[in-house]
């Protein structure tokens, strides 16, 4: 074999067959592009470069990640889930008010309990108006948010709701060797139970099935409203789960402190190669895309701008991302 | 005159078009023939601008031009009816036609005088018999393709391209198009006629160019070929004759009663239907398109709901609410529409054939890998699909393969019985005679199949019993003796089976 054949079996050896298997993995150009921005980050910072630092990059990816896991579940599935930042707060708050400073295995189930509970009612008022009322998701899921999180009002009075226990935020926040976060633990527990649901289930197969086209899944013999619905409760069990996490992390939680999170779980998922219209999609990829928005975050601060200015910025990154993303490839019409 | 020379055309890594010729003389219709996949389609595309090739070159009067957009072919004087309708479902007839060719008052306003009498007289040429004010999606299909076809000529082409474009048409319709594009031929338009059926190639088309493979492989004048070289040339192979209605149709009428429909009625599509199959029979329902065969067979599968009369399924009343308890039952449909019914285009082809499976199976159980990759290998082997990989995505696939994939994946699940509407549309005679196959060997093995094909011979040469539909009815049941294209025909017509007779006797009457 000469050289030049041998060349040939090794994609990155060509800049061109590396754009073109970029372009077929989002998740690797997420990755890719993280690298990128976590280089100029350090450039611009030499000092950040520390375990404090990437310590903390890893529990904001992995709070992310774990944020985001129902969105890509919906999205997949055709929908979009516009309430998993109110749901978070709300099981941050029920988190916090529950645990008051304590810490036992009873209050722990507790707290599970009825913020799982709290989620799947969510998810499946999402569902049900989604479904049977026939409105656009992003309609549906935004009015249901705003109910939710005026709801936080009401109960908190608009005052931080008591504190959790110092147990549960050490088990997020401990870092062992003085680097990784503790909040891996959970990770390990919860992402194979998504890979689990999305490609190693009939469930996922037909969550895919639905979201890339509804009138066949329909008449394959698939549930379309069923499956629907449950998309919007597991995502909405799975935004409560990332709440009670967040507000480890965060120790207190006050109204709407998640809120964000709606947004940018979405554009994790999205720049994670999910797409708008549903039926592609994984959850490597959100992953991915997770800890780019965490990296690019990081940059902005790095920079010492303005929190207005940094707030333009990742806006624009974020579009100019999208764009990146949504271009169209060459398939048989 | 159009030339186009060695046009070569990849997706990723389908090769569509290597290297095909063609060249379309004026004054002449010429038939542009291939089986599924031989690229035909993407052929019309590159000529209608809507793919551009990765290599050769396209020469009109011998001056070669580049065609880089759906408007530039337009300006070159080229016109295409497409095969899935370039109409908008929600604008009327009227501003369908003229769309980006609407006549201009001094003002620049559009012209409502001139444009109704535009219209008007396009309609009555081509004989559609609907309002110009009608919404394009509140009409039947057949005059959506008519619509299509008169669009295209409205726009006075030097080269008229129609791609498949009586694939829904009725007979009628059929006979007024021809007429008309005997008029343009003879007017000096370049026509291309892109079709599977056979027998319109050699009423029509003076010239064929046959593709194989993305290849040119032969062209000349029609003249010159037989329906067996046509064949010969599409699929590489000479076609087998089967004898109608063949040998299993003895035997097969012992098997259990799977499907027992009495009175069926779904207002105002279907109206008081019976039908009954039993355990191994492969059973027909004819009929020109749209006379609610494929409501009987929705109705059946609780995707549409009955107002009346009864379905037994395997000895028990049923009424499925929806298609997900007839399939676990022991029912699948297949539709024709690949692209709206049946398809999962960005799953990968392995996720296509499982479909079936995963829609049924227990839904939380762990499903190892293998398990599926395993499933769906052996539906490749068993069927003979034509495939990269796996992992491709199904939309790689041509229509033909794309039509195996989805009858893989109902038969690797074994229903009990088995309802196709209209599932060989647009699928070549090759794949078509596979597809054939692939039920026999089913139906041999215990499966009630019941298919309906707008295709009289196609239902002639597989089915052991045919219901032909009309407007909703059964117009008459032909079995044994009486399954002639002269009585079906007739009852396509609508008239029943013993009228049918008298038209028979009345026919040879006049001959003698």
């Amino acid at each position: 074999m000469s050289a030049a054949e041998h060349r040939d079996l090794i994609p990155w050896y060509h800049p061109k067959k590396l754009l073109i298997s970029f372009r077929r993995s989002p998740p690797l150009v997420a990755f890719a592009l993280s690298a990128l921005l976590f280089l100029i980050t350090i450039l611009i910072n030499p000092k950040g470069l520390n375990n404090r630092f990437i310590g903390s990059l890893i529990l904001l990816t992995t709070l992310l990640a774990i944020s985001s896991a129902g969105q890509t579940i919906v999205l997949i599935g055709g929908g979009m889930d516009f309430s998993v930042g109110a749901v978070m707060s709300a099981a941050a708050i029920i988190a916090t008010y529950t645990m008051d400073k304590q810490d036992s295995v009873l209050i722990y189930v507790q707290v599970l309990a009825l913020s799982l509970l709290m989620g799947a009612v969510v998810g499946l008022l999402n569902g049900f108006f989604v479904v049977k009322i026939g409105l656009p998701a992003m309609i549906v899921t935004m009015a249901v948010s705003n109910i939710i999180t005026r709801l936080q009002y009401v109960f908190t009075s608009g005052s931080p709701a008591g504190w959790a226990g110092q147990k549960f935020v050490d088990s997020i926040i401990y870092r062992f060797f003085d680097l990784i976060p503790s909040i891996v633990i959970y990770a390990l527990l919860f992402v194979p139970v998504v890979f689990w649901i999305l490609n190693r289930s009939r469930f996922g197969k037909q969550v895919y099935m639905v979201g890339n086209n509804r009138q066949a899944a329909y008449l394959t013999g698939v549930r379309v409203n069923w499956v629907i619905i449950m998309t919007y409760v597991i995502s909405g069990m799975m935004s409560a789960f990332a709440g009670i996490l967040g507000a480890g992390y965060k120790a207190t939680a006050r109204v709407d402190i998640f809120g964000e999170y709606a947004f940018t779980s979405l554009v994790a998922v999205i720049v994670g190669g999910t797409t708008f219209s549903g039926g592609v999609g994984t959850y490597t990829g959100t992953i991915a895309g997770a800890l780019l928005m965490t990296v690019l975050s990081n940059l902005l601060t790095t920079l010492g701008l303005p929190q207005t200015m940094r707030d333009i910025l990742n806006g624009v990154i974020i579009i100019l991302l999208l764009m990146l993303y949504n271009r169209s490839k060459a398939v048989r019409q | 005159m159009i030339e186009m020379r060695d046009i070569t055309k990849h997706y990723g890594a389908v090769q569509a078009l290597k290297g095909a010729s063609i060249t379309i003389p004026a004054g002449k219709i010429t038939a542009l023939l291939g089986s599924n996949g031989s690229g035909k389609s993407t052929l019309v595309k590159v000529l209608a601008g809507l793919v551009s090739p990765n290599s050769g070159s396209i020469l009109i009067n011998g001056q070669p031009v580049v065609i880089r957009s759906g408007n530039d072919a337009q300006a070159r004087g080229i016109s295409t009816a497409f095969q899935d309708l370039s109409l908008l479902p929600m604008m009327t007839v009227s501003d369908n036609l003229l769309l980006g060719n609407e006549p201009r008052t001094p003002f620049g306003m559009v012209d409502r005088e001139k444009s109704r009498q535009i219209v008007k007289d396009l309609m009555d040429r081509f004989k559609i018999r609907c309002s110009p004010q009608d919404y394009v999606q509140s009409l039947p299909s057949s005059t959506q393709s008519m619509l299509e076809i008169a669009k295209a000529v409205h726009r006075n082409p030097r080269v008229l391209l129609l791609d498949e474009a009586t694939a829904a048409l009725h007979m009628d319709e059929i006979t007024v198009l021809f007429d008309i594009l005997r008029d343009l031929r003879d007017q000096g338009l370049s026509i291309v006629f892109v079709t599977h059926r056979m027998h319109e190639v050699f009423e029509l088309c003076d010239e064929a160019v046959i593709l194989r493979g993305g290849e040119t492989v032969k062209s000349g004048p029609v003249t010159e070929f037989t329906l067996d070289d046509l064949v010969y040339y599409m699929t590489g192979q000479r076609m087998a004759h089967h004898a109608p209605g063949q040998d299993v149709s003895e035997t097969s009428r012992q098997g259990q009663a799977v499907l027992e429909v009495k009175n069926l009625s779904l207002p105002p599509r279907v109206k008081d239907v019976s039908m009954t199959a039993h355990a191994g029979e492969i059973i027909g329902i004819g009929g020109l398109e749209g006379q609610g065969q494929s409501d009987f067979m929705r109705a059946i599968l609780g995707a549409k709901h009955k107002t009346g009369g009864s379905i037994r399924f395997l000895g028990e009343e049923v009424a499925f609410r929806q298609p997900a308890q007839a399939v676990k039952a022991g029912m699948g449909l297949i539709s024709g529409e690949r692209n709206r019914e049946a398809m999962f285009p960005d799953r990968t082809i392995a996720e296509n054939i499982f479909a079936g499976n995963a829609a049924v199976g227990p839904r939380f159980r762990f499903l190892p890998k293998k398990f599926v990759r395993k499933f769906s290998e052996d539906a490749v082997k068993t069927y003979r699909i034509k495939i990269g990989s796996l992992k491709d995505a199904a939309s790689t696939l041509s229509g033909g393969n794309q039509q195996k994939l989805v009858i893989a994946r109902w038969i690797a699940v074994g229903p009990k019985l088995l309802l196709l509407d209209d599932p060989t549309k647009g699928v070549d005679i090759h794949s078509r005679l596979e597809i054939h196959q692939i039920l026999r060997e089913s139906a041999q093995k215990g499966m009630a199949v019941i298919i309906s094909a707008s295709d009289m011979d196609e239902l002639l040469e597989i089915a052991q019993r045919v219901y032909v539909f009309y407007e909703g009815r059964v117009s008459g049941v032909l079995q044994g003796d009486s399954m002639t294209q002269e009585n079906m025909v007739s009852l396509m017509m609508g008239f029943t089976n013993e009228k049918a007779d008298g038209l028979l006797m009345k026919s040879k009457e006049a001959q003698a």
